[in-house]
């Protein structure tokens, strides 16, 4: 895994500001269609991660690290089991300070 | 659940770090910090000199890699650190571990957590250590906790302890720690400088902080969250088991039900009070 830049945590809404950047996200699984994982973000928008085999089956969580090709789907090129009992609730309220308000301390 | 007590803890007002973990730093005595030799521009009041220390040399911190980076030096021979004006040593990263190299009396491995990359060392002294750094593996999400040392320009983290994530959402607290930390201790240096000839305030004890978040800073609205909590520390009222009523504070401090209700309420939304049984009667979360 060559991450040479840091790669900010985003959500549905601020992924759009990365497109073409590698960014990490955790997103919850919803279903797997040959291969492309059709996934929830933390605020609710619908994206699709391509290139992440093996990933677990709906409703685990999982963070992609990954580069997104559009403003709703991602190029994985890792990912990591969350689990059942992430909570996205804190994670999105993360994603909107780290790429606003606090920027600074992350990127 | 942690081992050392050596734990942040803005709630709790203390920032007590020493939980007896063996840090390297403390080889140091938490020194390499000349008060009226350093030419920064001192703080005015606080603890005197350029940075502020107080106990904060022994605090574990939480904070980003990006914000180790950031960190600006306190002295000459570049061995310690400040991050917000406030002198680190002892820190808490999460991320991932990447070329972990295990060598003959130590283990070495990049610690990459989304915001920059370190480098981290843990020295291998016992079987406990030997075991704990087996636990733990490339692409694994680990928690570290160790010192920041600088050496030849670079920065690396000599670590005393290597943990396995397993509840994934530590790792959304840690950063939302890192967020709540730099804005604690920006207004802790704000709150330092101002010119309060405040007796309450003693830089050695850092409790009474949390009484000086009123929304402005300023003296009055302080004075006034102070007595409510005093109503709430009383040791007859603040023993009831539903804890004190907003109607209570009302009348015994004179104040109209509106004032009383929103210094409470604004308590409550700091964390100095909690609830009951209902959104009339609250408790301290500060004493016992």
């Amino acid at each position: 895994m060559d991450t040479s830049v840091p790669s900010p945590f985003v959500n549905g809404e601020t992924l759009k500001m990365f497109v073409g950047r590698r960014v990490r996200t955790v997103v919850q699984v919803q279903r797997n269609e040959s291969g492309v994982l059709v996934v929830q973000s933390t605020d609710g928008h619908q994206l699709t991660i391509r290139g992440a085999p093996g990933a677990p089956e709906a409703p685990h969580y999982i963070e992609v690290m990954g580069i997104p090709d559009s403003d709703q789907s991602i190029r994985a090129e890792s990912w990591t089991d969350f689990g059942e009992n992430f909570d996205p609730v804190p994670f999105n309220g993360l994603c909107k300070l780290a790429s606003d308000k606090y920027k600074y301390l992350f990127l | 659940m942690y081992g050392g007590g050596g734990q942040y803890d803005g709630g709790g007002g203390q920032y007590d770090g020493n939980g007896g973990a063996a840090s390297a730093n403390n080889l140091f005595g938490g020194g390499g910090f000349m008060p009226s030799q350093t030419t920064n521009t001192p703080e005015g009041g606080g603890g005197g000199g350029g940075f502020n220390k107080g106990r904060g040399s022994q605090t574990l911190m939480p904070l980003t890699v990006k914000q180790l980076m950031d960190a600006s030096q306190t002295n000459d021979d570049k061995s310690s650190f400040a991050v917000n004006g406030w002198e680190v040593s002892t820190v808490r990263l999460v991320g991932r571990m990447l070329n972990k190299n295990e060598r003959v009396t130590d283990v070495t491995f990049v610690l990459d957590d989304g915001t920059g990359r370190i480098e981290v060392n843990r020295w291998e002294n016992e079987t406990s250590d030997t075991e704990e750094m087996k636990l733990v593996n490339d692409g694994d999400y680990v928690i570290v906790n160790g010192g920041l040392k600088g050496f030849q320009g670079k920065r690396h983290v000599v670590a005393y302890s290597v943990r396995l994530v397993t509840n994934y959402n530590d790792i959304t607290h840690h950063f939302l720690y890192c967020i709540y930390v730099h804005l604690d201790l920006a207004k802790a240096k704000r709150l330092a400088s101002q010119p309060q000839a405040n007796a309450s305030t003693s830089t050695w004890n850092q409790a009474p902080l949390l009484n000086n978040q009123s929304a402005s800073g300023n003296t009055a609205g302080k004075e006034l969250t102070d007595l409510v909590m005093s109503v709430f520390h009383d040791p007859v009222l603040g023993n009831m088991e539903h804890g004190v009523s907003v109607d209570e504070v009302a009348s015994r401090l004179k104040l109209s039900d509106a004032v009383a209700r929103s210094t409470v309420q604004h308590l409550a939304d700091i964390g100095n009070l909690y609830p009951t049984i209902d959104d009339n009667h609250f408790k301290s979360a500060l004493n016992g």
